[in-house]
């Protein structure tokens, strides 16, 4: 069954209206806390398809993951330019 | 040290080495908009990045400087990368520019508070995050970026300066793509 066009709207409302009660700092703030839930949720599935892995393990193949989606996110946007000494 | 620690380290940081700063991005966005997860925090400062290595020498462990520097090619900066050991979040820092809107949107920042840490935070206005992300709507077609413009008009609307922001989309040719995501925004009253 597909959702109905008041549904949709209903749910966008409720979206911008919980947006308009937090205070700008508590929004910024809460990007960051969302992120640090979704790494905790990314471990577990990493646990539970390498058991044998420990918590450094797990941290290792998470920050590999990460890597992969911003190389994605940034392929021809960001290009090398040197090293900091290379550039003094 | 989770996300918001250490944005709030760095910020701190800045105020000790008296390094203007603001924090743009997804941190400023998430601000006047709908919240979305973040995974890294970008800072634009006018500084050498030497100036940010030494800072990040004094912090120490875990936080670290990254060697490469990368070139950016929407608004044509610079940029380097501040890593925290075995912490997933990253810190990117965007070197000011002379590009004509960088340098206004970073004469125009301004502070916000942060709750529950008695301390504010300096990000660009609302107008120049919208202005600044249609840009990259343009040239990266991310569509993320999108979303946030579509969603700081939404939340802000009639708080909006339009003269300010039509000013800088004909400027920047992204006039059309915010007439177009303006008129995709629904009526919204209940």
């Amino acid at each position: 069954m597909e959702p109905t066009k008041e549904l949709i709207d209903g749910i966008e409302r409720d979206r911008i209206a919980r947006a308009r009660q937090m205070s700008p700092g508590a929004k910024f703030l809460a990007g960051g806390a969302l992120f640090d839930d979704v790494c905790e949720r990314m471990r577990a599935g990493i646990r539970s398809q390498f058991p044998h892995e420990d918590d450094g393990g797990v941290n290792r193949i998470l920050k590999q993951r990460l890597t992969r989606l911003r190389q994605v996110e940034e392929h021809g946007i960001y290009h090398p330019a040197g090293t900091l000494d290379e550039q003094q | 040290m989770n996300s918001n620690e250490a944005v709030t380290a760095l910020v701190e940081a800045f105020d000790r080495a008296s390094i203007p700063y603001m924090i743009v991005g997804s941190f400023s966005s998430n601000a006047y908009g709908v919240v979305r997860s973040t995974k890294d925090a970008d800072f634009v400062v006018p500084c050498p990045f030497a100036d940010i290595a030494r800072l990040v020498k004094t912090l120490g462990p875990p936080w670290r400087f990254h060697p490469q520097i990368a070139f950016e090619s929407v608004t044509g900066t610079k940029r380097c990368l501040l890593e925290l050991d075995d912490d997933p979040f990253h810190i990117e820092i965007f070197r000011l520019s002379d590009d004509p809107h960088d340098l206004q949107r970073f004469e125009r920042r301004h502070q916000i508070l942060l709750p529950n840490l008695q301390r504010p935070a300096i990000v660009p206005t609302p107008e120049d995050v919208i202005v600044t992300k249609l840009r990259w709507v343009e040239q990266a077609a991310r569509g993320k970026d999108r979303d946030d413009v579509r969603d700081i008009i939404t939340v802000q609307q009639e708080l909006l300066d339009w003269n300010y922001i039509h000013h800088w989309c004909e400027q920047h040719g992204t006039r059309q793509t915010l007439d177009d995501i303006r008129s995709r925004i629904p009526p919204l009253e209940s």
